[in-house]
């Protein structure tokens, strides 16, 4: 029969992707095959095997009983090939835990209860309580925990089982059952339940135990529900308590998902006309696929005397309903759904209360993890769709948040360390830029070592996107240092919702080290590209957002570029970048005159250093020098080139060769300017721009070329006198000190 | 029983030479084809199963820039075969010129101490350790192009750089701390 079943439903699966109309009118006769078939169902073998289940004898011997063995291998192939309704997983598991049949068909029934579709929650407390007063062995209970851990999403209301979860808490002293206890409390607490003995009684177990993470995670949960009842610190960063305890389940759940999928996709989802090769690859991810918003408490449950009126989130339409609800919100079931609606995500962003970030952040590691980390298929399926889309949907929930998930800033620190470098490379970069600030102790470790590993290996494109993304990463540091820093500029909070506290000095730290982490990057990667002007352009974007950190965004701090970015871009052939350097030059002439003044006007302790005066001045000088003096004095530190080897080149007038007619990036608009004021004049000597008059005129045609960074740099540094000199007696303005 | 040496034989014109050692010749293959793509310089590649090569080519093998050392984690067997071959070079080639290539790295079956196993023997010796996606197309450009851009390195195409300078940025360092969060 499921073979016949099988057939079927590939063949509805083939259609749908031809037309939407056919599916559903192919659907509806599905539905009336089905009538077809639930008419034969009295005769049907599965069913008579269920009533054997649920009718057996107490006492009945298993061993040499055919009728059982028969019926019990029938259940077992209808689950594993395409799970079992919600009626069968109830009677069986009655039957087995209730031990009718003894202990030992136990674990056989356990391991093939695939639910098709939902698991009624009365099942679950039905066999709770059996936990409680029959003599299943310890193997046995951890195994049935691991199974409602596994299929807990599936199981319709949690409502009842919560009620009882003082019951469920009372295992927790089971020294083999309490990993898995922890794990199943986590899930199914709410505010009401922490009460300060079961606090306590967690507290006895982790002085008897030690610190277990399940325990410690449980714990935390509580701690965000009623920190006035656990005093106890909780490291903020915990290696996650739960392990992976689906193994015996998963793969079959996942193909018996895949094969019921098309045509539960067709009603999840109506709208996809995907091709049905697609379609078909797409039900493997199905545990990964981000869930509809729907309630936890169902329709029974309304009834049922609550001390508070909930209103679950599904029901909340718009923003003024959700204001109006704030305080009674009712979390949906799964967490990930959230991710999908923005109201729910305004919910989070105002809500007080860290629960829901907590569970959220839970769910979220968990998913990533376990599809981008611990692949059963060895990754082979990674460009998949659904992987893509929950990256997508994390992504703008970040973007919409503004701020990460500390879980999904844990999975990136992992993931960095086996990256390939393209692998999903927009997304992961993506979510690189999301990191919040790193302390700078252990910055080093979890971001550059691995970055730096890729980015020396990598194309210079794979150079330039993680250029780009760490001047995301940069920029939106710095949004936050403005947004949430205090008034008394000492202590910050860097995010809204984690309790981390950094000092000023802190972050300027490890701002620091991002900067200098990206100095060198760019230098050594300029050398190793040669100069690639795509990957200058986005370094010299990086360093737009460097030189304006005190103005744009008030940290008193100013660092240089490295000379491995400052002279390659002041030789470079391009003009643009020659340009976009001296717009930079000109910001940060700007910053620093402004930090100056601030400094003398209010004197604040805040204190640039002089060595970066003193850089900025050698450079500012060897530009001006060099673009508008013809001259190529090195004031000592950076450039070091003997007079006599210069001569050795052989280059006539070697001074001049970068001012700013014979600049190899302007040569070519010398001598179209040059035609253009003399055209009659058949021999070209550009020199002859520098007298007085041209020059300011070559300077107008430059202008007019869009090199506004150019110009501000110009007329902000080099003061004219304009009907005297030419050109060479220029000076620079003085802001040196 | 002899050792591969980097500079025993003198380097072709334009040319860049690489040696991948996988005791499973899965990723081999398709890997070479990658490489082949290349056409900026005439590209050797070289195939063995685990070092030390055969005597009978010696003659007419050209000089290896590069060693690539394929190591697939769900295989213990493929871990053990690329430290014995190990042995087999000579140390000029630490110096820069040999790469592990780590494929199968998220798998599921993969104890995670293998992997830290791996990240030990790399960093004691030095060597970059990359990453690869062997089952994509995708993933296999990636990792012929990234290996491409060590080789070209090594085998002195770029200016200015050295392999021992590229593979000081690029060595694999300890393991990481257990501390760090973790899901498993």
């Amino acid at each position: 029969m499921a073979a016949k079943l099988n057939a079927s439903e590939s063949l509805d699966c083939s259609d749908s992707s031809s037309s939407n109309d056919q599916s559903v009118s192919n659907r509806s006769s599905n539905r009336v095959a089905e009538k077809e078939r639930r008419k034969n169902e009295a005769e049907d073998p599965f069913v008579l095997a269920l009533k054997y289940f649920s009718d057996v004898e107490a006492g009945t011997p298993h061993q040499g009983n055919d009728d059982f063995e028969n019926n019990l291998a029938l259940v077992e192939k209808v689950a594993y090939s395409r799970g079992l309704p919600p009626e069968a997983i109830s009677i069986m598991l009655e039957f087995a835990m209730s031990l009718r049949m003894g202990t030992s068909p136990v674990v056989r029934v356990l391991k093939c209860l695939i639910p098709a579709s939902v698991v009624p929650q009365d099942a679950i407390v039905r066999a709770v309580v059996w936990l409680g007063i029959s003599k299943i062995t310890a193997g046995t209970q951890v195994l049935f925990i691991k199974w409602v851990l596994t299929i807990f999403d599936m199981i319709d209301a949690k409502d009842q089982l919560r009620a009882v979860y003082g019951f469920i808490f009372s295992f927790v002293t089971d020294e083999n059952l309490c990993p898995f206890i922890c794990h199943l409390l986590y899930l199914l607490t709410r505010k009401e339940s922490v009460r300060v003995f079961r606090v306590r009684k967690l507290l006895d177990l982790q002085s008897k135990l030690g610190r277990q993470p399940f325990l410690l995670h449980l714990l935390s949960l509580y701690k965000v529900f009623c920190p006035e009842l656990v005093t106890l610190s909780i490291p903020s960063r915990m290696r996650s308590g739960f392990r992976n305890h689906n193994s015996p389940w998963k793969s079959t759940l996942i193909i018996v998902q895949k094969r019921n999928g098309s045509q539960l996709a067709s009603i999840v989802n109506p709208a996809v006309t995907l091709k049905d090769k697609t379609s078909s690859r797409k039900r493997k991810h199905w545990h990964l696929e981000i869930p509809a918003l729907s309630s936890a408490v169902n329709k029974g449950a309304q009834t049922e005397p609550s001390r508070r009126k909930v209103v679950p989130l599904v029901q909340i339409q718009s923003f003024a309903q959700l204001l109006e609800n704030m305080h009674r919100v009712e979390l949906p079931a799964q967490m990930g759904s959230l991710l999908g609606s923005s109201l729910a995500l305004q919910y989070l962003d105002c809500v007080q209360d860290e629960s829901a970030l907590l569970r959220l952040n839970f769910w979220l590691g968990y998913a990533l993890h376990e599809e981008f980390l611990f692949c059963s298929d060895g990754g082979a399926s990674q460009n998949s769709e659904e992987a893509l889309q929950l990256l997508d949907k994390l992504l703008s929930a970040h973007h919409f948040l503004q701020e990460g998930f500390s879980s999904s800033e844990a999975f990136l620190y992992k993931f960095l360390n086996v990256w390939d470098g393209s692998l999903l490379r927009p997304q992961i970069l993506g979510l690189l830029s999301n990191i919040p600030v790193v302390p700078s102790s252990q910055i080093g470790q979890l971001l550059f070592e691995p970055l730096m590993q890729l980015f020396f290996t990598s194309s210079p494109f794979f150079k330039c996107g993680l250029m780009e993304s760490l001047n995301n990463m940069l920029r939106k540091w710095l949004t936050w240092h403005s947004v949430y820093a205090l008034e008394d500029d000492l202590d910050i909070s860097l995010n809204s919702h984690t309790s981390i506290n950094m000092t000023l000095s802190g972050f300027k730290d490890s701002v620091m080290e991002l900067v200098h982490f990206v100095g060198r990057l760019a230098t050594i990667g300029l050398q190793l590209e040669g100069c690639h002007s795509l990957l200058f352009n986005f370094i010299l974007d990086f360093y737009e957002t460097v030189c304006d950190m005190f103005l744009k965004y008030g940290l008193p701090l100013i660092v240089m570029p490295p000379t491995g970015v400052f002279y390659p871009a002041l030789f470079a052939t391009d003009p643009v970048s020659v340009d976009r350097l001296a717009y930079i030059m000109y910001r940060y002439k700007v910053n620093l005159t402004s930090a100056k003044s601030q400094e003398k006007l209010t004197e604040q302790a805040f204190h640039i250093s002089r060595q970066t005066f003193r850089e900025f001045n050698n450079y500012l000088v060897f530009m001006v020098n060099c673009l508008w003096n013809s001259k190529m004095i090195h004031l000592g530190t950076d450039i070091q080139l003997g007079e006599e080897l210069l001569l050795k080149s052989n280059v006539p007038q070697y001074w001049a060769s970068f001012d700013l007619i014979h600049h190899p990036a302007f040569m070519n608009y010398a001598v179209d300017f040059h035609r253009r004021c003399w055209p009659g004049r058949k021999d070209m000597d550009i020199n002859s721009i520098k007298h007085s008059k041209p020059w300011g005129w070559y300077l107008e045609y430059l202008f007019t070329q869009g090199y506004d960074g150019l110009k501000l740099f110009i007329q902000s540094n080099i003061s004219r006198q304009l009907p005297a000199g030419d050109g060479q007696g220029d000076k620079l303005s003085t802001d040196e000190r | 029983m002899s050792l591969l040496k980097p500079f025993s034989k003198l380097p072709t014109l334009n040319t860049a030479s690489i040696l991948l050692v996988e005791s499973e010749e899965q990723f081999q293959q398709s890997l070479a084809d990658a490489l082949l793509e290349e056409t900026a310089v005439t590209m050797n590649v070289r195939l063995a199963k685990s070092l030390p090569l055969p005597k009978e080519n010696e003659e007419s093998r050209p000089r290896i820039d590069l060693v690539v050392f394929i190591i697939n984690l769900t295989s213990e067997l493929s871990f053990q075969s690329a430290e014995a071959s190990l042995k087999h070079l000579d140390s000029g080639y630490f110096l820069g010129k040999v790469c592990f290539l780590v494929i199968n790295a998220r798998n599921a079956s993969v104890p995670i101490e293998r992997l830290d196993a791996v990240r030990r023997l790399a960093a004691s010796l030095h060597c970059p350790l990359l990453f690869a996606e062997d089952q994509t197309p995708d993933g296999v450009t990636n990792a012929a192009e990234r290996l491409l851009t060590i080789l070209k390195v090594a085998a002195g195409r770029v200016p200015m750089a050295t392999a021992l300078y590229l593979s000081n940025l690029t060595r694999c360092t300890v393991p990481p701390d257990i501390d760090q969060p973790s899901f498993d």
